[in-house]
């Protein structure tokens, strides 16, 4: 029986269906995993489970070492300790075996560029063999690119290389997707259609686990997402559960928040304030949250600043994110 | 989500598929400027060189011997050898490094391929390109020896159908040697340009340098060379009618000749040896 704090007993967020305990029904397990560069540990003692079927986000600041755990992952670094598998298969050991169902993208998405993205796909394919050929159509149809797969890589612009890295990933039939920042580089419309694609896929039973520092993009297209800081996991869980824990942010407005800020820092009176356009964003301690949203009033008023309103709103993502990488920053 | 046959038990068989080698031969073909280098220096040179020596023996016949001659033949053979060499450690080096350069190499990975099946695709690939292109080549050369020679030297000194044979084979050696090496250092050290130097540079001054100085403490160092060995091997119609050593090439002149064993060990070393060297970087190269 494998287990994981992070997910306890609660269901999970999309299909209704308990968090999948057994060892196997993981897409990606991961333990004790650590790989190093000299003396700096790129990944620290990771212990990472992702639900099968679900969207997963795999979230932290830049060099926080999440493109390194993908690049384990997927075997193209090697891991210095620590066991991992993908789809219950073990990898590094049986990594063919494993990849045969994968679909990735790690870092910006790379091509000949001398060749057309329907060549591309057919040498992917190729090193696929079985009926990855046949996927190409199929693949090049759902990413919208089909009427421009016989133009040259080199003319695509960002967001058709993201297409076009997610279509590679699609000649797998895959069970599993891994995708390292696929927002990047795209347009509104782009995410958006990004983001129903990702939706459709694990829609279709598919897991998707995506790296991400946009944590709106996370928030709005992943069930349960682990957050990744210095290397090491420090949450995770269905996203529902970890903001909940992670108490209420109060909505400040007010004609001087810097002033506001400053007298709400001295001493420290809530986990994390940010200056919005006409106030501020004061994510609070866990807590009474009407005791604190009193005291923030007290602190304000006694400042001499004017208080036109106090509003509670639930932590969003980037809230708690916030709070806890810095919390998390701050105890090394 | 359908069945797919890749389901489970899919093994990683370290033999190149057809169709993998299908893929990167298409990756290489598209190459233009590649491919354009590769055919003016395979197809292109002995076409030009033959086509001014027929104009010039056309022009006036006493004074320019018939393009068919046999000295022509050598030195058509000498030129597709040294420029055939550069342009297959280009496309040698190419193919060892356009995956990685290209940010191809972690995709091909993450199918779950053998790496090593990845690297050897790469082999037939390059080969079936450069060999053909050198053969046609080559074949021009056979074909003016044959039909434009001089009738009068005839009975002379004249390149035999045998002799068209061992050059053909010992020029497409040249060239395999070129390419295996290529691809070695060019997957070893990840990049192409230094490495199509360094072999520039061994075949244009070090060989030949090597070649025609005998240094007494270093003359079995000398004969390590590869291209030292290739001379010793080069068949005599192809040296200009010195003849030394068991192939009879010109510039061992002054190396004391190889036995046949020793050359053909230095050469399937050189290859198999720049081969395996390129084989485990690419296993062992973090993608």
């Amino acid at each position: 029986m494998t287990t994981i704090s992070g997910y306890g007993d609660s269901p999970h967020p999309r299909a209704g269906q308990p968090v999948p305990r057994q060892a196997g029904d993981w897409a990606v397990e991961v333990h004790g995993l650590t790989k190093r560069f000299g003396t700096r540990a790129a990944v620290d003692n990771v212990d990472l489970l992702v639900p099968r079927g679900s969207a997963f986000g795999y979230l932290g600041p830049n060099g926080a070492g999440k493109t390194t755990l993908i690049r384990v992952l997927l075997g193209l670094a090697r891991a210095d300790s620590g066991t991992m598998s993908l789809l219950g298969v073990p990898v590094p050991a049986q990594r063919g075996r494993a990849l045969a169902r994968v679909g990735a993208i790690v870092d910006e998405p790379r091509f000949h560029g001398h060749l057309t993205g329907r060549e591309n796909l057919k040498v992917l394919a190729a090193a696929r063999g079985g009926d990855a050929g046949k996927q190409i159509g199929p693949a090049l149809d759902r990413t919208r690119l089909t009427q421009r797969a016989d133009d040259k890589v080199s003319a695509y612009s960002m967001g058709m290389r993201q297409r076009l890295g997610l279509a590679a990933c699609l000649l797998a039939d895959p069970q599993l997707l891994i995708l390292d920042e696929p927002m990047n580089g795209l347009d509104p419309a782009g995410m958006h259609e990004m983001r129903d694609m990702l939706r459709s896929l694990t829609d279709e039973g598919r897991t998707v686990m995506l790296s991400s520092h946009l944590l709106d993009e996370v928030e709005r297209t992943c069930d349960a997402v682990a957050i990744v800081d210095h290397g090491k996991v420090i949450r995770q869980g269905p996203i529902g559960e970890l903001t909940e824990g992670a108490g209420v942010a109060v909505e400040v407005q007010c004609p001087d928040p810097p002033a506001a800020a400053r007298a709400l820092g001295q001493p420290a009176i809530a986990s994390r304030v940010a200056l919005t356009e006409d106030g501020l964003t004061v994510t609070l301690n866990a807590g009474s949250a009407r005791e604190q949203t009193a005291d923030i009033n007290r602190r304000l008023v006694g400042a001499g600043i004017s208080v036109y309103g106090l509003r509670q709103t639930h932590a969003r993502l980037e809230d708690w994110f916030l709070s806890v990488t810095s919390r998390f920053g701050g105890e090394q | 989500m359908t069945q797919h046959s890749l389901a489970a038990g899919r093994r990683t068989p370290w033999l190149p598929p057809v169709p993998l080698i299908g893929a990167k031969l298409l990756e290489l073909r598209k190459r233009r400027t590649l491919m354009a280098v590769t055919v003016a220096f395979t197809v292109g040179l002995p076409v030009i060189f033959y086509g001014i020596r027929l104009l010039y023996h056309l022009g006036n016949p006493a004074r320019y011997a018939p393009a068919g001659a046999p000295n022509a033949f050598a030195t058509a053979g000498t030129l597709m050898a040294e420029f055939g060499f550069i342009a297959a450690t280009a496309l040698g080096a190419t193919a060892g490094t356009a995956d990685l350069t290209d940010g191809m190499f972690r995709h091909l990975v993450i199918t779950g391929r053998s790496r090593l099946a990845l690297y050897l695709a790469r082999i037939p690939a390059g080969l079936s390109i450069l060999l053909s292109l050198a053969a046609a080549g080559f074949a021009v050369a056979c074909l003016v020896t044959a039909f434009l020679g001089s009738p009068e030297l005839a009975s002379a000194v004249t390149v035999s159908p045998g002799d068209m044979i061992r050059s053909g084979l010992w020029l497409e050696l040249d060239l395999v040697i070129g390419f295996t090496v290529g691809l070695g250092l060019g997957s070893l050290m990840g990049q192409r340009t230094v490495p199509v130097i360094l072999l520039i540079v061994l075949e244009i001054l070090i060989t030949p340098a090597l070649a025609d100085h005998v240094l007494p403490y270093f003359l079995n160092g000398e004969r390590l060379v590869v291209g030292v060995a290739m001379d010793q091997l080069k068949p005599a119609a192809l040296a200009g009618g010195t003849t030394v050593g068991p192939g009879g090439g010109p510039r061992g002149l002054h190396i004391p000749p190889m036995p046949t064993w020793a050359m053909i060990t230095v050469i399937v070393g050189w290859i198999i040896g720049w081969s395996a060297i390129g084989a485990w970087k690419m296993t062992t190269r973090d993608a």
